[in-house]
């Protein structure tokens, strides 16, 4: 199976754990990945200047990716996987938005048809290439440990807009964390925000709620915390030792990506899987597994 | 006759309320004021933020307060409030649209926001490709990491951008 993938500014400019897991994964599962040149970033910070502009943003990239002839694109990064398909709503209801993006479209040659299909990396696993055959594909299962999930704001809501799961009790997330042979728990702060939509104005405050988050997680007495997207990964792991200082606690939670668990579960070399660039102490992880 | 707000002498501002409004798609008439937004909003707890009362505002046309006070960008866009409203009223699009109005009206935009569209004008991109540095302090780029290098959108993407981005006359 051939899929495009667009990877989005916060993973091809330094979010790079993501992007090696997801090349060294996917093949392991008979997928192969189409790489779409000249995208531009996905629209989503445009859109709190120009909403007009940031729908053109993501249609240029999506009629780039139609462009190279795939039916499916795969998009991890929550954020870009909203703003595309927020950008198609719009497309298909407004008439003279579409003609207006279809003329800037044609200076480059380029048009938007609509007939690409959009996944994130969650229902793309869970629901494409499916629960069963990643289960027949573990060489070694994740057995003594226990997670919790993070699936972030953007692939969950509005529910008119993305379905990638349910939006208020999204699961999909933790069964593919379980068919890997681990435990995962439910928690009341999962469907809490990392707040990273603040980060650049207010980052204080954005600290503090990924804070308030990763207390609670603390709590909880789990091994580690796993996401699927860029930026939630910034807030829990990159910045999970300045977020201590903020409130005042010390935390070594584990943060990795569903797709560097999956990895190991299929009994791929830890190098490829970018695990070295994790932040947090994922050491106790790696000792548990081998 | 108009609405003005006592405590703040705000008056009502009914064509900058006709802009926000048109710019989103939204049932903001419908608002019963149930405050279901605000109950489960992100940005509540730490900074303050009432969608439900960033809703009334706009009904009641109190634009200019809205766009100039910094409220509307203490949102994180976490979109609970549009998930829950039982409304329609979207209010975090009514944000976005407030946010809009504010750039096009060259009102309280915060630089970082500014800084991110150049970037993008620029390169493409929100940021250039950064160095990163593993948990025993080597430094990794892309090359290093074997990951292909960045391709990146030409002038005719940065033109139609930036004609976008320029207020339209009306
Ligand atoms: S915007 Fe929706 S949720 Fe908020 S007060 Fe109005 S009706 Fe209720
Ligand atoms: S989107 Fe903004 S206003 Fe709405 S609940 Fe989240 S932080 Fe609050």
């Amino acid at each position: 199976m051939e899929v495009g993938v667009y990877w989005g500014c916060m993973i091809l400019t330094s979010q790079y754990a993501y992007e090696v897991s997801l090349r060294t994964v996917l093949p392991e599962l008979g997928v192969s990945i189409v790489d779409i040149a000249e995208v531009s970033c996905c629209g989503t910070p445009i859109k709190n200047v120009n909403q007009k502009a940031a729908i053109y943003l993501a249609l240029r990239n999506l009629a780039l990716a139609e462009k190279t002839g795939v039916e499916d694109l795969l998009v991890p990064c929550n954020g870009c996987y909203l703003s595309f398909s927020e950008a198609i709503h719009h497309w298909t209801k407004d008439d003279n938005l579409r003609t207006e993006i279809n003329n800037l479209l044609m200076e480059e040659g380029l048009k938007f048809n609509g007939n690409i299909k959009l996944w994130h990396t969650i229902d793309f696993l869970h629901d494409k290439i499916g629960i069963e055959k990643i289960k027949t594909a573990v060489k070694k299962l994740l057995n003594d440990l226990k997670f919790v999930s993070h699936p972030g704001c953007h692939i969950l809501r509005p529910s008119t807009i993305v379905n990638v799961d349910n939006p208020e009790k999204p699961e999909k997330l933790d069964n593919l964390l379980r068919v890997l042979g681990a435990e995962c728990v439910d928690y009341p702060e999962k469907l809490d925000c990392c707040g990273a939509g603040l980060l650049l104005s207010h980052s204080e405050t954005a600290l503090t709620i990924a804070g308030l988050k990763l207390k609670a997680i603390k709590n909880l007495a789990v091994d580690g915390l796993v996401v699927s997207c860029p930026s939630c990964k910034i807030m829990f792991g990159a910045k999970q030792e300045a977020i201590g200082t903020i409130v005042g606690e010390k935390f070594e939670i584990p943060v990795l990506y569903y797709t560097q668990l999956l990895g190991l579960a299929l009994g791929l070399e830890e190098k490829n899987l970018g695990l070295e660039l994790n932040q947090s102490p994922i050491e106790k992880i790696l000792e548990k597994i081998s | 006759m108009t609405i003005v707000d006592l405590m703040s002498e705000a008056k009502m501002n009914v064509e900058l309320r006709s802009k926000a409004i048109k710019k989103g798609e939204y049932e903001l008439y419908n608002c019963f004021q149930c405050m279901r937004c605000t109950s489960g909003c992100t940005s509540m707890k730490l900074l303050e933020l009432k969608p439900h009362q960033i809703v009334i505002m706009v009904k009641l046309g109190l634009i200019d307060e809205l766009i100039t006070s910094g409220i509307i960008w203490t949102c994180a866009m976490c979109l609970k409030c549009t998930e829950r409203c039982p409304q329609d009223a979207s209010p975090s699009e009514l944000i976005i649209a407030l946010r809009n109005l504010a750039f096009d009206l060259e009102a309280n935009v915060p630089e970082v926001y500014l800084k991110v569209v150049s970037a993008i004008l620029d390169t493409g991109l929100i940021q250039e490709e950064q160095k990163v540095t593993s948990r025993d302090f080597e430094v990794y780029d892309r090359e290093q990491l074997n990951l292909p290098k960045i391709s990146r959108p030409g002038e005719v993407f940065k033109n139609n951008l930036l004609m976008l981005l320029t207020p339209e006359e009306d």
